[in-house]
């Protein structure tokens, strides 16, 4: 999808069948080191919100969603940069040998829909491995293709609760219903994902061998926590709740500065830390010789609480990183995702923000990649997330050598589009017959 | 383990901290050859932290469970003969992780520009907090101030009170995670030409370029939306049923629902035998049910209290309503789903422990499972290592560690 040729995966081609996270982000790391990625969508069941939304909607540029806001919707369209977007009707017959054809042209297959979706379409393993044996597949459902869980539907909250994460997150005084929800194993499962599919492409170049990859979303996040799991087995103590702070240190802390919502976090575990953070705040009630030790900060950690936050009320929170960074303190300021994100110098330096101009949407800085390859000069290009069905034509004429007939009757017969069919946005073919059907009748 | 995809390629794994030494942890379990170069005093994280009072070895559970598989020969880099070893050992090795202060390689002659005259197809994975250049590239670092400059850590918590961290260290883990994959296409692309190549992985941008932190930026850059800490039942992304949102009480501890839009609501009143409410218009639709929220909270409470997380698991799959039980993590490494797959795997440790450690997330077809390693003492490798690859001699050996370099 990059211009440079020299990418590490540009010789690739993968197919997309995902929405929301998992799958999308993995395909958008894809194409980041040159995978051309095509995500597979259809007019008949969409993954890019409402086809009607308000008009005075959230999450639309300037908060209008247009004529076409299935392409302005903006979680799909920060999630699926560097890659294209072809939409077949997997339920027709010419929408199923479409699919087969480019599977004969592709390396990799990957889907983060429910476990059954792909063998209901008839296209399992065994089925697209006899069009391409060395195909590379991965099926990647909450809890993995066996087990007793294994057909349970879940979201990246699902597993942020059931692995253990939620139950350890939160305010220590506070119960469990307190918190928020967090999607952060969707982004592991990507992550991972990206590590099984570009494996597999090693032992293939090796051994010419393809690949079934079954990962389990769950145990993918659970690899990201194992100290907690042994911790459990080789102690007595049962880890509790912590919010911000550390067992084993003190004061640990996220610190209320200046101005209105801004934070510092402080981070203090050496003893030099901590008499630089006295010398800094100089405040009477620190110099009890006793708080030099360890086991008083911990015990006495309130009031340290107190004493710090009264100093960081009054100092600039930019100001306060740059006195403690430059004493050697661990800390940082809690940027939004918003304002602060982009005035962040740092980020900025590294030109962690791209410009980019959305056929749809417009001209918006928008952010990643986030690797950087020397090769790459450090620099991978940000193409905008593609518009439904946008490479429809490109990829059936050129790819595949369909004719312009065969392409205008599949336009005609909606195996193919560009404007989601209504109920699209509501579950599917299903809904679209139902509410055909109830046309017809009027 | 499992699945000898990157079988022959050797890892020199530099880390001393917990992204890196995750990163190097990953390619193990594909096939790699891991060696973890330690200094004579070992790796910082063996002692991390020291809530450990049971465990005889001394070693943490955060050392076991990161380096797991690897070996591990020590090295002290502060000499010169032992800068020598490991430039030696980078000749002839295939990947580096490191997470030295930006530039402290090259002041030794050992960064990826001067390695890659002896060995050009080296590839160099460099993780460090915010990468190898800009005005942060110095700061010090731990996982609740990197957390806060990712853009994650605002959002978290109540309106009222300070922003909160995730809990265990999950912006190292991940960043960790992405270098790995991102290492496996380097390694991918030098089998196709056999040129190596540098990666700069900056942990703060892993996290802030995460799909929560972009899908709640583009809100922002497009229309200001700003992204704020809000109550938990809140129903943040439009029309949610807000009173089934979040996590909840239940008769053996607290499960998480989303149910995601308008189209729950009948599932959910199938689910809890109150079809009635159905038809009641009190409830009719999502307004009627936001301004009601109160009572339907109430009668979803009144279902739960009597349930256990178990059942209500089954319940919510039944009537396809996104859930799940918040397991504590004695729990989690009980669990049946996660024993049936075989994911946590007994391992014996030197201190005579066996313990149940997390396996690989995959399983692959042409792939047959194999066993999980303990983590490696302190130099247990060092004359193995140095024998095999550069061909040392054990007179050679033996001075050396007389004169504390090995």
């Amino acid at each position: 999808m990059n211009s440079e040729v020299n990418q590490p995966l540009s010789s690739i081609r993968a197919l997309e069948l995902s929405e929301i996270w998992a799958g999308p982000f993995c395909g958008s790391l894809l194409g980041d080191m040159g995978a051309e990625v095509i995500k597979i969508e259809s007019i008949q069941r969409i993954g890019r919100g409402p086809i009607n939304p308000p008009a005075n909607a959230g999450g639309y540029p300037d908060n209008d969603p247009g004529k076409e806001p299935w392409n302005r919707q903006s979680n799909f369209n920060a999630i699926n940069r560097n890659k294209k977007s072809l939409t077949l009707d997997l339920k027709t017959q010419p929408g199923l040998n479409s699919f087969k054809d480019l599977v004969s042209q592709s390396d990799v297959v990957f889907c983060n829909y429910a476990r059954t979706v792909m063998e209901n379409f008839g296209l399992s393993y065994e089925q697209v491995r006899k069009i391409k044996p060395d195909i590379i597949y991965m099926l990647m459902p909450g809890y993995g293709n066996d087990g007793p869980y294994a057909n349970y539907r879940s979201m990246g909250m699902a597993i942020d609760a059931i692995t253990g994460h939620s139950y350890l997150r939160g305010y220590p005084d506070m119960d469990q219903s307190s918190n928020s929800l967090v999607h952060h194993p969707d982004a592991v499962s990507a992550t991972n994902g990206v590590m099984a599919l570009t494996s597999a492409l090693v032992y293939r170049a090796k051994t010419g061998k393809g690949q079934f990859i079954d990962m389990s979303q769950a145990e993918s996040f659970m690899t990201h926590l194992g100290e907690i799991y042994l911790e459990n087995q080789m102690t007595s103590s049962i880890r509790k709740r912590r919010g911000n702070r550390h067992p084993d240190f003190a004061p640990q802390g996220v610190y209320k500065c200046s101005g209105d919502d801004n934070w510092i976090a402080i981070s203090i575990k050496t003893d030099k830390e901590w008499y630089q953070l006295k010398a800094i705040i100089g405040d009477n009630s620190l110099e009890d010789t006793d708080l030099d030790s360890l086991e008083a900060r911990l015990q006495n950690h309130d009031h340290l609480d107190a004493t710090i936050n009264e100093w960081a009320s009054t100092r600039d929170r930019y100001d306060a990183l740059t006195l403690l960074q430059a004493a050697g303190i661990t800390s940082g300021v809690v940027i939004d995702c918003g304002a602060d994100s982009y005035a962040d110098p740092h980020l900025n330096e590294r030109n962690f923000f791209q410009i980019v101009d959305h056929p749809a949407a417009g001209l918006y800085p928008m952010t990643g990649p986030i690797f950087k390859f020397g090769s790459d000069q450090g620099r991978i290009t940000h193409n905008p997330a593609p518009c439904l069905g946008q490479d429809n034509e490109h990829i059936l004429e050129e790819l595949l050598g369909y004719s312009r007939n065969t392409i205008n009757k599949f336009k005609t017969d909606e195996i193919i589009g560009t404007v989601p069919l209504p109920g699209s946005d509501m579950g599917g073919s299903r809904r679209v017959a139902k509410l055909r059907k109830e046309n017809s009748k009027d | 383990m499992p699945y000898g995809a990157l079988e022959e390629i050797i890892v020199l794994d530099l880390s001393d901290r917990l992204a890196a030494s995750f990163c190097a942890k990953t390619l193990g379990l594909y096939g790699c050859e891991v060696i973890k170069v330690e200094p004579l005093s070992g790796d910082p994280l063996r002692k991390w932290t020291n809530s450990n009072p049971n465990n005889q070895s001394g070693d943490s559970p955060l050392f076991l469970h990161l380096n797991a598989g690897k070996k591990s020969i020590t090295i002290n880099l502060d000499a010169v003969e032992g800068q020598n070893i490991l430039a030696a050992l980078m000749k002839v090795c295939d990947v580096v992780v490191e997470t030295q202060k930006p530039g402290h390689l090259d002041k030794i002659g050992l960064a990826y520009n001067q390695i890659k005259k002896s060995n050009p197809s080296i590839i160099f994975t460099s993780i460090t907090p915010y990468g190898q250049t800009g005005p942060y590239k110095n700061f010090h670092y731990d996982e609740l101030t990197l957390f806060a400059m990712t853009g994650a850590m605002y959002r978290e918590g109540l309106p009222e009170r300070e922003p909160l961290r995730y809990s265990g260290e999950i912006a190292q883990y991940f960043a960790g995670n992405a270098a790995a994959a991102a290492t496996t296409a380097a390694l991918f692309k030098r089998t196709l030409t056999g040129q190596g190549d540098w990666l700069d992985i900056s942990i703060q941008e892993c996290m802030a370029g995460h799909p929560h932190q972009i899908g709640r930026r583009a809100p922002f850059i497009y229309a200001g939306e700003p992204d704020l800490r809000s109550e938990p039942r809140t129903s943040a992304a439009g029309a949610r049923e807000p009173y089934a949102v979040g996590t909840f009480r239940c008769k053996d501890g607290y499960f998480s629902f989303l149910p995601l839009g308008p189209r729950m609501w009948p599932n959910i009143a199938k689910m809890i035998d109150r079809e009635d409410l159905m038809v009641n218009p009190k409830y009719e639709d999502t307004i009627k049910r936001s301004e009601n929220q109160e009572e339907l909270e109430a009668i979803f409470q009144a279902w739960l209290d009597d349930k256990t997380r178990e059942e209500i698991f089954r319940a919510v799959q039944a009537a396809g309503v996104p859930g799940s039980p918040i397991l504590p993590p004695e729990e989690v490494h009980k669990n049946e789903q996660f024993h049936e797959r075989g994911f946590f795997q007994n391992v014996d440790h030197p201190n005579g422990q066996t313990l149940r450690m997390t396996g690989d997330p995959f399983r692959f077809s042409n792939a047959p499972t194999s066993s999980l390693k303990a983590a490696p003492q302190l130099g247990q490798n060092t004359n193995e290592v140095l024998r095999k690859l550069l061909e040392f001699s054990d007179d050679q050996m033996e001075m050396l560690a007389m004169e504390n370099i090995i």
